[in-house]
């Protein structure tokens, strides 16, 4: 499997980078783990797809991937094992995707979490990449379906949306394969420490909402010191998200 | 197959299909009133005479026993020998003829009532149970849950402090939020205020409230009220009620030298060509609908306008931050917004 | 980390929660929203601003407008209908030519020379073998043709549009206008269907959507439809209208199929799934030119080879189960002699036989195979000439001899009517059901999945079967 993958696209030129293997579902003692997130049609499957070499059915419709997909990839003699969570428009509601993406990114502990945003529709797609921030800093920003954003006269400036986010923004346009080597090194940059992420805190969060998170994460903060995401955590208990409250009693957040 | 005959054959599957209808149709159905007459037990009965006791206590009214049984639907003679029970236990006692409640008696009504309203906003939030229904499973629901029980409902649903009426849920502790406001029937000509509590009982007039699509929250004018009807404008449109309806709207009056005078309109009624800023979503959204509508970039401040309407003009396409969004017209109708 | 002092964040946050008020979650969206438009405006520059694209937005106006919006869109789905069928056939009779006619005698001829015992043999060969050929043969190249199609459709963005058009009729019924599409699916195969109803996000549509995707007549009901409605319902009118007389039978009940869709989808919406939850929101993506060849390869591999293999997996011991129950005997007679006779009483009361009852029962896991295996049974129950053989299914290259030997069962233009019928009312295959539990992982659906058009198939062809007998 490995070898036959491997030879397929060694004659394609833009995956010669320099030690990439595509591992199919081929995943065994993983060095990282990534996970993929990102709104529905932002085309986060074909993103997937093409750092894996795996063919998974994508659609131009919304909700196609609601189990989670698994795949891999092998760069710089580190394997790294992808789990395609389902595309979703937020992390803050009920429903089961939701729930599956969010508990993912929360417990499942990616070491890498690939946010996966339609170009040309970046403020919607910000709403979640924000929520995720509040949850993990080791992220990255592929800013996908470049091609359409600049068949609209949509321009990006890449180094102030980095900046502004905290976070690697690497644009691709998957379904032509472009920008996807330098996905791969960022992912691996991040993973291994090579670039630091800095944390996101949503601003604009109204004054009494404010203070009761404040005080809330303070005193988890207190409890749990290593805790990198007590903000969210306020988030959740607020809510009343039982799975959080359960989390706690049961010492899994420390 | 002597005895075959396609007549006879037909009459019996009829008559087993209208057994089957008499036993088991919604509500009425043998089996239901066998079920349920295995429920209203003296508990279901303590329970039932201090909410109403509370209620009457809450609208300032006094209680005796004729306007006990007038409300409840029980038998008398259950009734009194119920009371009888309830003093015993110091639930409740008399000051003369009037039925007054104790300290434990309010406290546990408070209990019963917490259940009633929470699983009200349980319904409201988590299911996709019609409104006209809530009433009814809120009142078989509030003898079944145990305190316990009630509590976890309550952090499930984040504590809520109003049920989707408006009535304040009382907390464990037994701490309750205050509605203010007035009956809308008793407001004068051009007061402005905002709906904050519609009444869900009786059965028939809160139907008539449903069926005019009048919202929760909204902001409303008073434009004309004597005995025969009262009208007022509400999100752009108009309503007419009669007072004995508007008797069952609560309404908070607001000051209207501090509100702006711009005019608050509903999404339903933007016209193709036109733009427009969202203002906010009706509470009258729920559960997931609401969330998902926020979700989707339905929040304050957001220009949109029609991108499309299907041809059957329902539902309607909206561009809201650059993603062409189709909403149905009811739910176009809980998103409001103010013209450009 | 004290439990006592985790407890207290917990009771903190519930008090929090209190004082907040119910607004939480609200001012929550509105503050991330707030910043993400900032963060926007820093970064995006654009030329083109509020409207989308052009060329969609040129598209959206014909396919969704008031004229040609409804015109175009049959016009498509019709096409494609029309191609799977007509593009179908010649395939499909290479494949029973080729898998039945020549392979099997081959097998047949391979397993005597290496000195198979003959019930080995039968067994394998007439009964596995052949189950698993026959639905090859009917069911693989309509799949192949249709799932691709519809798949360039839905990845070039078209299909949304279709929901957008239907959803007010759907909405009448209680239902999402995503399920246009689901049960579009369930014309190709109801499995497959039922998968596709993952794009319906609320959960009580998409029940319903699962529930009721049965009613579309799928490609396994297809043939049986129009061989029976050739026979029978042809030859009722003169010669020269037949063909027309059959055609417009076959499309009345795929019609019945779509009128009980929508009733069946406005009970459950009033009755057992009235507490669902239930959402509506349709987003329109923007258009995509489909990429081709790559959309072809995954729907062949995600739709068409997953279904081929899991109805292949059901057919086969259904193929075996035939075989068994046509050759062992209990007595004098065979266990399917035997369940005839017995099924023959309640199968009269529905104005079909015996033999229609057990070949519905056997053939639970693939519809493919209820002609071949009635065929079978007919010729063994009647004792009459013609067939391959106790429990060998088989088919007649000619109606006029499948014909006979059905009349020479008993069949009437009754039996014909209830069969077609039964055929659109009848729970569904076992890969199906199997689809069903696996997406709504609840046993309480699946059983009211599967039980539902069974019970209807029963009333309605009770129902028919007794006024007809007392009007005729």
């Amino acid at each position: 499997m490995e070898n036959k993958v491997n030879s397929v696209c060694g004659s394609c030129s833009q995956y010669n980078i320099k030690g990439l293997k595509k591992l199919g579902v081929n995943i065994s003692n993983f060095d990282f783990v990534v996970a993929i997130a990102g709104n529905p049609n932002t085309g986060k499957s074909t993103v997937f797809n093409a750092l894996t070499g795996l063919r998974q059915h994508t659609g131009n419709w919304p909700g196609k991937t609601v189990v989670r997909a698994e795949g891999a990839f092998e760069y710089d003699g580190q394997k790294f094992k992808l789990v395609d969570l389902p595309g979703t428009y937020s992390l803050l509601s009920t429903s089961q995707d939701e729930e599956v993406a969010r508990n993912f990114i929360l417990f499942g502990k990616p070491d890498v979490t690939v946010i996966v945003v339609d170009a040309s529709r970046l403020e919607r797609n910000l709403n979640l990449v924000l929520q995720i921030l509040e949850i993990t800093n080791k992220a990255v920003l592929c800013l996908n379906l470049m091609d359409e954003a600049n068949r609209n006269n949509i321009k990006i400036e890449i180094r102030t949306l980095a900046r502004d986010l905290g976070i690697p923004v690497v644009p691709t346009s998957a379904r032509f394969k472009e920008g996807i080597p330098e996905l791969i090194q960022t992912i691996n940059d991040v993973a291994t420490g090579k670039i630091i992420c800095k944390s996101y805190r949503i601003k604009n969060v109204n004054g009494n909402i404010d203070k009761a998170i404040k005080k809330l994460s303070d005193e988890i903060e207190k409890e749990i010191p290593t805790i990198s995401n007590s903000r969210w955590i306020a988030f959740r208990l607020l809510e009343g998200d039982n799975r959080i409250i359960n989390a706690l009693r049961t010492g899994e957040l420390v | 197959m002597n005895t075959y005959n396609p007549v006879n054959a037909l009459i019996i599957f009829v008559s087993i299909s209208v057994l089957i209808y008499l036993i088991f149709r919604p509500a009425k159905g043998w089996f239901w009133l066998i079920k349920n007459s295995f429920i209203f037990n003296e508990k279901t009965a303590i329970e039932d005479i201090l909410k109403q006791l509370y209620h009457f206590e809450n609208s300032g009214k006094d209680a005796n026993i004729s306007s006990l049984t007038g409300v409840l639907k029980f038998k008398d003679s259950l009734v009194i020998e119920v009371v009888k029970l309830m003093t015993i236990s110091k639930l409740i006692y008399f000051e003369g003829d009037v039925l007054k409640l104790t300290k434990s008696g309010r406290d546990y009504s408070l209990r019963i009532v917490r259940v009633h309203r929470l699983w009200e906003k349980y319904l409201a939030e988590k299911t996709g149970i019609d409104k006209l229904e809530w009433h009814d499973r809120a009142e078989f629901m509030e003898h079944k849950l145990s305190l316990e029980e009630t509590n976890s409902l309550a952090s499930q649903l984040g504590n809520p402090v109003y049920d989707p009426h408006g009535d304040p849920i009382p907390t464990n502790s037994g701490k309750i939020a205050k509605v203010k406001g007035v009956a809308l029937s008793s407001l004068a000509v051009n007061s402005i205020g905002k709906i904050t509590h519609i009444e869900d009982e009786p059965d028939i007039i809160y139907k008539q409230i449903i069926a005019e699509n009048i919202h929760i929250g909204s902001q409303i004018r008073v434009v004309e009220n004597n005995t025969k009807r009262i009208v007022f404008y509400s999100e752009g449109e108009e309503f007419k009620l009669a007072p004995i309806v508007a008797a069952n709207l609560t309404v908070a009056i607001l000051d209207p030298t501090v509100l702006d005078k711009e005019i608050t309109l509903r999404l339903s009624s933007l016209q193709e060509n036109e733009t427009a800023k969202i203002v906010g979503i009706s509470k009258e959204s729920r559960g997931e609908s609401r969330r998902r509508l926020l979700d989707l970039g339905f929040v304050k401040g957001t220009q949109i306008s029609i991108d499309l309407m299907s041809p059957l003009r329902n539902p309607t396409a909206y561009l809201v931050k650059g993603t062409s969004i189709a909403l149905r017209k009811d739910q176009a109708s809980k998103i409001l917004i103010k013209k450009d | 980390m004290s439990q006592k002092s985790i407890e207290k964040i917990i009771a903190l946050s519930s008090d929090l929660r209190w004082q907040i008020g119910d607004d939480f979650h609200d001012n929550l969206a509105e503050g991330i929203y707030a910043d993400a438009s900032e963060i926007a405006k820093n970064s995006v520059i654009s030329n083109n601003k509020k409207k989308r694209f052009r060329l969609d937005t040129k598209i959206d106006k014909i396919v969704t407008s008031k004229t040609w919006g409804f015109p175009i869109m049959f016009l498509i789905l019709g096409v494609i209908l029309w191609i799977t069928i007509e593009g179908a056939n010649y395939p499909s009779s290479m494949l029973a030519n080729l898998l039945l006619n020549n392979f099997h005698p081959i097998l047949k001829t391979l397993a005597a020379s290496i000195g198979m015992p003959w019930w080995l043999d039968g067994f394998l060969i007439d009964g596995v073998y052949l189950a698993v050929a026959w639905v090859i043969a009917v069911m693989l190249p309509p799949m192949a043709i249709f799932f691709p199609l519809f798949t360039l459709l839905e990845d070039f963005g078209y299909l949304p549009r279709v929901a957008f058009n239907l959803d007010y009729l759907f909405k009448k019924s209680g239902a999402h206008g995503k399920q246009a599409l689901t049960m579009s699916m369930g014309f190709g195969c109801n499995a497959a269907g039922v998968v596709a109803t993952r794009i319906i996000d609320s959960p009580r549509e998409r029940l319903i959507a699962i529930i009721t995707n049965n009613f579309s007549l799928c490609n396994g009901r297809w043939p049986t439809q129009i061989l029976i409605a050739t026979i029978f319902i042809g030859a009722v009118v003169p010669a020269s209208f037949s063909g027309i007389a059959s055609l417009s039978a076959v499309i009345g009940i795929a019609i019945l199929g779509i009128f009980f869709t929508f009733f069946v989808s406005w009970a459950l919406s009033k009755t057992v799934l009235k507490g669902e939850v239930s959402t509506f929101n349709l987003e329109l993506p923007p258009y995509r030119p489909p990429r081709f060849w790559k959309t072809v390869y995954t729907s062949l591999i995600d739709r068409t080879i997953i279904v081929l293999w899991r109805a292949i997996f059901f057919a086969a011991p259904a193929g075996a189960v035939i075989w068994l129950i046509s050759n062992i005997y209990i007595g004098d007679l065979s266990i399917a002699s035997w369940t005839i006779n017995s099924l023959d009483g309640f199968g009269f009361l529905l104005g079909l036989n015996g033999v229609i009852l057990l070949a519905y029962i056997v053939a639970i896991p693939a519809n493919e195979i209820v002609i071949p295996t009635i065929l079978m049974l007919t010729v063994m129950a009647t004792g009459i000439a013609g067939g391959e053989g106790v429990g060998v299914m088989f088919e007649l290259d000619s109606a006029s001899e499948t014909a006979t030997i059905l009349k020479a069962g008993g069949w009437t233009l009754l039996t014909a009517v209830n069969l077609m019928l039964f055929s659109l009312l009848h729970n569904p295959c076992s890969t199906t059901i199997y689809t069903i539990y696996k997406e709504t992982k609840s046993v309480k659906w699946t059983v009211v999945a599967s039980l539902l058009p069974v019970i209807m198939g029963f009333v309605i062809t009770f129902l028919i079967a007794q006024i007809w007998r007392i009007v005729v």
